[in-house]
């Protein structure tokens, strides 16, 4: 509790939220769209982080745009925090509601709306998950690339700036959302930009939307990129003797332009975490895993290309194969990577965190994290999105031992630090949430007071996902 | 609506105030400050049919803290200030329509750090795109974006600039990593670290990128650069009709040809520049490739374009990779501004343009030819069709005023019929003066949102006033 005070006293926004009569409202308005059972608002809180789970006082399952403004307008009037849900795989404690208030529950608004093959974009509500589309899509020949490893939802992933294994090549949420329709806190539906390709007309409310953690509206739309899907994907493995080795071959695979699809590495520790879960007998080194997409000759030149340069970097055993049941044994360790971890302290709970730094400071990033593992006696494997300088630890920890705890929570303050002194972020792609607030002011100062700027003039009442980023 | 705009702005700056903030400045920069009137002239040509309006005054800033304090100075008078680069934008951006102080940044021209591993440079944002990228030149790397003009990076940065290989590299606000800006509170901030990717706060990266100087004063931008291609490779194709060339260019794009350029000239334009460059291109329509890639990836995307080409029609297809013949094919595309420009003598040129989803481009740009003829207008058109983008460069005999007067309500339709085409009014050059009237009806209830964000950053309006929507 301390924390939420002292919190709540840190707070630049200084009353009182009436959640009460918001409830007695949203009942009266909503019926049985509305929940207040224990059981619900259960499913609807943060479940996976280390933060102590905090319920909201009820759910509005959402079932369309009006739905959303009606439920803001009666959140706006009561002044009632307002919290949306999408499939709650967020990994920074995005949905808890610290200060109680409204969960809206955005998974059935999730129909995919239009597909433009000709403009390669589609329209959908935010409760599409990214596997509903890409079967949706299976027919037109295109895809969506966007993969943070969950099957989260597109609003959700909007919501946090979310990427995943192949940014490299596609980008990142902000790269692949043409425009978005969101319910504002003053109720209001705006469009933030119609659907050419480029646009030069003001400000970018589009990328200040994305990532911005539900707080400052609530997406019902969203217009994304689409792709052709590749001719060919091939998939390739090989081992290096040491991660800087490993991180010098993807930089220069990097400069030399190859248009690598995918790039993974997986340290020395997760390796063996794999061969034993995934019974392979992979060289416990640390592993890069390749996917390029492209014709059949252009993805042949790219694995040929790429193979010197690993060899130049001491990369061991490279092997690549445009068959799909091939590639996806090649790729079985990083496919199960979560699941080898996992089986590994299967006692214990399950914490992961990510750091992004220019590419040039990784090895050093990660080398130093490893070494920070060991000082804190944490269990603990790494796995990076090694062509955006982006990595991942994911740990295993015993929530019940305070002394873990705090060598965890030390452990996360030291990564955090690390990744913004070597000019990089607290945070690649998971979002700040409730977890990595501190780190935001040390990382972008003066900037974060021109952020509040924006939150207090859009939400004065602070009512949107309160507590969340700052 | 507008002009109650322009009043209720009138009445916020106080002329004796302007007048005391520019003695305050000329007292504190001295040499480094000018009133005379060539210097205030050059400072507010517009490139464009707005009149000048010329500023009380221009400082050459040296420093960011020459701009910071320069701002504070203003900010404590409410005197505007216009942000100065090389002064080739097109919607007159850097008018003063309300006096005040001119901020000039020419002399912030210094490539400060090349970050070789990182494919990163950070730059004052004097320095102009040629000069970057002849400083590059012996690493091997190269910055893309090439909106025509040997424009300012910093100026490129506020206008989202782009132009004809966005279809490959996107747009200002894709290869903008980091900024740092002097807000209108004097205040200097840095929007991101170096990483590649970030999902910690608001991406006030990119609410800068386009913001037209409302919103502060770049003084620093890190960009993206990239390897240069091993082959460039240039082609031409002449197309009997604007849709076919147009669904050629789709059919293109959807087959995941990686296209550098692709810019589509319509008859006129062709006819222009077979008279300009003394060429003797069938006068159709006409689309210009680049291809970038390894020697046999472009012999593989020429080939496979040529396929598509000829199934709509395409005629004279031809293409090299040899540099000489590639500049003689794109000649005309080259030479487009000047023979436009000379196409009928004694006229000026106003440059403008649109985007619209590339499903739409070739019903906008048969329209718009359609409009141009009945209206007895003589406009050639030249696309960077691959974003659904196009120019189109209206020759007006500027002492036929029945000419001129019809300038304004064609722009007003072409505007609209893009809005109305889900497009945007503005691709590339930005909204400045000219096309603030559109914004209501391309964005609605979003421009609240960005007004608010205005003031919440610069209550006292002094940033550039009387552009975008202020």
């Amino acid at each position: 509790m301390s924390v939420l005070e002292k919190e709540l006293e840190i707070s630049d926004f200084n009353f009182e939220f009436n959640k009460k009569d918001a409830v007695t409202e949203l009942t009266k308005e909503f019926g049985q769209q509305f929940s207040i059972s224990k059981s619900v608002r259960e499913q609807h809180t943060d479940t996976t982080t280390i933060h102590p789970s905090k319920l909201p006082d009820g759910v509005v399952f959402a079932e369309n745009e009006i739905d959303v403004k009606k439920t803001v307008e009666i959140c706006q009037k009561f002044k009632c925090p307002i919290i949306p849900f999408g499939v709650g795989s967020s990994l920074e404690g995005h949905v808890n509601a610290l200060y109680g208030g409204i969960s809206i529950d955005l998974n059935n608004m999730n129909k995919i709306l239009y597909v433009s093959p000709e403009d390669g974009y589609a329209v959908v509500q935010p409760g599409v998950t990214r596997e509903q589309l890409n079967i949706y899509l299976r027919d037109t020949g295109l895809f969506f690339p966007i993969d943070p490893g969950a099957n989260a939802s597109l609003g959700g992933m909007t919501s946090t700036n979310a990427s995943g294994t192949n940014a490299v090549r596609y980008g990142t949420m902000k790269d692949n959302v043409i425009s978005l329709k969101c319910v504002m806190p003053n109720g209001e539906i705006i469009k933030t930009s119609n659907r050419a390709k480029k646009s030069s007309a003001g400000y970018d409310l589009t990328r200040l939307i994305v990532g911005s953690e539900g707080t400052l509206g609530i997406i019902t739309e969203i217009t994304i990129k689409l792709y052709g899907i590749p001719e060919v994907i091939a998939g390739g493995r090989v081992t290096f003797p040491s991660i800087k080795d490993a991180t010098e071959a993807v930089i220069m695979v990097i400069q030399a332009g190859i248009p690598v699809a995918r790039i993974e590495l997986l340290d020395q520790e997760q390796v063996k975490a794999c061969n034993n879960y995934s019974k392979l007998n992979l060289p416990e080194e640390p592993l890069l895993l390749l996917e390029f997409h492209g014709s059949e000759s252009s993805v042949k030149e790219q694995s040929e290309f790429f193979s010197v340069i690993v060899s130049d970097f001491g990369g061991n055993n490279f092997e690549w194969t445009s068959n799909n049941d091939e590639r996806n044994k090649l790729w079985k360790a990083r496919h199960d990577a979560y699941y080898a971890t996992k089986s590994c302290k299967p006692d214990l709970e399950y914490i992961a965190t990510d750091v992004c730094v220019p590419i040039s400071r990784l090895s050093e990033c990660i080398e130093k994290t490893q070494n920070d593992l060991t000082k804190y006696n944490l269990f603990g494997h790494i796995v990076g999105h090694v062509g955006d300088g982006n990595f991942h630890v994911q740990l295993m920890v015993d929530p019940k031992n305070e002394n873990e705890i705090k060598n965890l929570n030390k452990f996360l303050d030291d990564l955090s630090k690390r990744a913004i002194l070597l000019d990089g972020t607290c945070t690649g792609e998971h979002g700040i949430g409730q977890g990595k607030k501190q780190y935001l002011v040390e990382e972008l100062g003066g900037s974060v007071d021109f952020m509040k700027n924006i939150k207090k003039a859009l939400d004065p009442f602070n009512i949107m996902n309160p507590g969340k980023i700052f | 609506m507008l002009e109650n705009k322009n009043q209720w702005l009138g009445q916020i700056y106080n002329k004796k105030n302007i007048q005391d903030c520019i003695s305050k400045i000329k007292e504190r920069y001295g040499q480094q400050f000018s009133e005379s009137k060539s210097i205030r002239e050059q400072h507010s040509h517009t490139m464009t049919i707005h009149e000048s309006e010329l500023p009380d005054g221009v400082l050459f800033a040296s420093n960011k803290n020459d701009v910071s304090e320069a701002v504070k100075i203003c900010n404590e008078f409410g005197c505007p200030i216009i942000p100065f680069g090389v002064g080739s934008s097109f919607e007159g951006h850097v008018n003063a329509p309300f006096g005040g102080l001119s901020i000039d940044l020419n002399n912030m021209n210094e490539i400060l750090n090349v970050y070789q591993d990182d494919l990163l440079v950070t730059v004052q944002p004097g320095v102009t795109r040629e000069q970057l990228n002849t400083h590059l030149r012996d690493t091997g790397l190269f910055f893309p974006i090439d909106p025509g003009a040997n424009a300012s990076i910093g100026g490129m940065s506020s206008t989202r600039a782009s132009g004809t290989n966005a279809v490959k590299y996107g747009t200002m606000k894709d290869n903008v990593i980091s900024i740092e800006a002097v807000m209108p509170n004097g205040e200097i901030i840095k929007t991101s670290n170096k990483a590649k990717k970030s999902s910690a706060g608001y991406d006030l990266t990119r609410l800068l990128v386009g913001s037209e100087g409302t919103l502060g004063i770049i003084t620093e931008i890190t960009l993206k650069l990239y390897g240069i291609p091993e082959v460039i490779a240039g082609g031409r194709v002449s197309f009997s009709s604007i849709k076919d060339a147009a669904d050629t260019v789709i059919t293109t794009i959807q087959s995941g040809i990686p296209i550098a350029r692709i810019e589509l000239l319509d008859a006129m334009q062709v006819k222009a520049c077979n008279l300009y460059s003394k060429l003797s291109l069938p006068e159709e329509p006409l689309l210009l490739l680049e291809f970038h890639g390894s020697k046999k990836s472009v012999e593989e995307q020429t080939e496979l374009f040529g396929e598509i080409a000829k199934d709509f029609g395409g005629k004279n297809y031809e293409w090299t990779s040899n540099n000489e013949e590639r500049n003689k094919l794109w000649k005309a595309r080259h030479d487009a501004y000047w023979a436009a420009r000379s196409y009928m003598p004694g006229t000026e040129m106003y440059s403008t343009d649109v985007c619209v989803p590339i499903s739409k481009l070739s019903d906008c740009i048969v329209e718009t030819v359609k409009d141009l003829e009945e209206n007895d207008l003589v406009g050639p058109i030249a696309s960077h069709a691959g974003d659904g983008n196009f120019h189109v460069a209206v020759m007006l005999d500027l002492n036929n005023k029945n000419e001129v007067s019809k300038l304004g309500p064609f722009l007003d339709r072409l505007s609209e019929r893009a809005i109305k085409m889900d497009g945007t009014c503005t691709g590339e050059h930005g909204i400045g003066q000219g096309k603030r009237k559109y914004m209501y009806n391309e964005l609605g209830n979003s421009v609240d949102v960005m007004e608010a964000i205005k003031k919440s950053f610069d209550p006292n309006l002094i940033m550039n006033p009387g552009k975008l929507f202020i």
